[in-house]
């Protein structure tokens, strides 16, 4: 009977044993996150604005936010266990997030990401080759030259703090020289040089970031011409004192036009005095023919 | 007449090398981004300052006061801050702030960029210590070891500006603002 008990008993443990172990996973299960984490992690990387992308998560009906973590070479080398939260990203919506200002230093950063959905979290995914600012994406500037009379002036795009301008410009004819000018900020006009009338001058332009020591390709060159409008020198001395001439020519003529008209039309006439004896010898001889 | 020729045109041209050599070491760290680091300091100075408890005693005293002869004193120095405040500094503050703790590791990570650009620089000779210069870095780390490590951590923090300023003045590191 003893035995049959202890058999019954051990019996008893062993299903409790095996029950409580079949459900073990069961507890496990709600407890390690069923989210998946997110995958696909890269970052795009142009004119010094880093973004890192992944694939996102989708859980029907529910919107899932992300949380970014970074650490860069000195963490990873000094204090590997410490991951520092994103400026911009933790709980954000979108499956991107700006990472310009964590990435503040020129060394290879490790960047995470992980997904939140209520209570749940995912695992965190990091990203496969760590991320250095020198491989951005430098492309050539934005320029506008316009002409503010006979000054050549340009402005550049505004690419922030971080970037300068280095720009050529030389006249279009053979043999001329380049000039280089530093911009050190986009965004203001820069007078670039001042131009004879009847040349063409031509424009080109690429950024500096001192930060990464790298510099972009040229951008396309742009070319401009300042009419001859104005008059040269000579021909304005000209066309002064045939101005002045024509001030002191045309009034005497006028008077000489006026006088000579007066004497054709309405002369004064007076007769000479040798008229006159003839008039009266004539008239005293008729007198005396008739008179005989 | 001759060797008297020859001679002076050794020592000329040893001299136009050693300025060369010692005009390209002061130039090193051109391209780092300084005003980046002096900014991120000054946003967290105060705090890190206030936290100060020992505000009498300063641990790079004797930075402000060395006489900078040589330029290779400048390599040797800067050398040896960079490593004082990598491998020390940083790693004994522990930041419970985020905000603080991101400007710290940004500072850390460009002092880690700076060891870096400053050790392909001496690749081409040696950045030989005068004991001088060694004296004032053991002297900076004795100070350091005198008071208890996150005290020492958080002094020496606070005093970045004074290193800042001992670089901008020592590298001829221009401003990109």
């Amino acid at each position: 009977m003893q035995t049959f008990t202890m058999v019954l008993q051990e019996i008893w443990t062993s299903l409790f044993m095996w029950f409580f172990y079949a459900l073990i996973p069961c507890l496990l299960t709600d407890e390690v996150a069923i989210l998946p984490a997110p995958q696909n992690l890269s970052v795009l990387s142009t004119n010094m604005k880093h973004l890192l992308m992944w694939s996102p998560v989708t859980v029907l009906g529910e919107t899932v936010y992300y949380s970014v973590e970074y650490q860069g070479e000195y963490e990873s080398l000094y204090t590997s266990h410490i991951w520092i939260p994103s400026s911009w990203c933790s709980l954000t919506e979108g499956p991107e997030c700006d990472v310009t200002d964590d990435i503040t230093a020129t060394v290879p950063y490790n960047l995470r990401v992980r997904a939140t959905l209520g209570s749940q979290t995912s695992a965190w995914s990091i990203l496969k080759h760590p991320f250095n600012r020198n491989s951005t994406i430098l492309t050539p500037p934005g320029m506008e030259i316009t002409k503010d009379g006979f000054h050549l002036v340009i402005e550049l795009e505004d690419l922030g703090p971080q970037f300068e301008f280095l720009v050529a410009y030389w006249r279009r004819e053979p043999g001329a020289e380049e000039h280089v000018k530093m911009v050190r900020s986009g965004g203001i006009p820069v007078h670039l040089e001042t131009m004879e009338p009847g040349a063409a001058y031509c424009v080109k332009a690429q950024t500096f970031v001192k930060a990464i020591g790298r510099y972009s390709a040229f951008s396309q060159t742009e070319c401009v011409e300042v009419q001859g409008e104005a008059i040269p020198l000579v021909l304005a001395l000209f066309a002064f004192v045939g101005f002045m001439l024509i001030l002191v020519v045309v009034p005497l003529f006028v008077w000489k036009m006026g006088r000579l008209l007066q004497y054709s039309c309405c002369p004064v006439v007076v007769l000479p005095d040798t008229l006159f004896y003839q008039g009266a010898r004539r008239v005293f001889l008729s007198t005396s023919r008739s008179g005989e | 007449m001759k060797l008297q020729c020859v001679s002076l045109w050794l020592l000329g041209t040893i001299l136009m090398l050693c300025s060369v050599d010692n005009h390209g070491l002061r130039r090193c760290l051109i391209s780092t981004d300084m005003d980046h680091i002096e900014d991120s300091f000054q946003e967290i100075k105060r705090a890190i300052q206030a936290k100060d408890t020992f505000p009498n005693v300063t641990i790079l005293s004797t930075l402000e006061t060395l006489q900078i002869i040589k330029p290779l004193d400048v390599c040797c120095v800067t050398k040896n801050l960079l490593a004082f405040y990598v491998d020390r500094v940083f790693k004994d503050h522990q930041e419970p702030n985020p905000k603080i703790l991101r400007k710290i590791s940004s500072i850390a990570n460009s002092f880690l960029y700076m060891q870096k650009t400053l050790r392909q620089c001496q690749e081409q000779r040696q950045c030989h210590c005068r004991q001088e210069v060694t004296n004032v870095t053991r002297v900076i780390h004795d100070n350091y070891d005198q008071l208890e490590v996150r005290s020492a951590a958080v002094k020496s923090l606070g005093e970045l500006d004074i290193f800042l300023a001992w670089i901008a003045k020592n590298h001829e590191v221009t401003s990109s603002a």
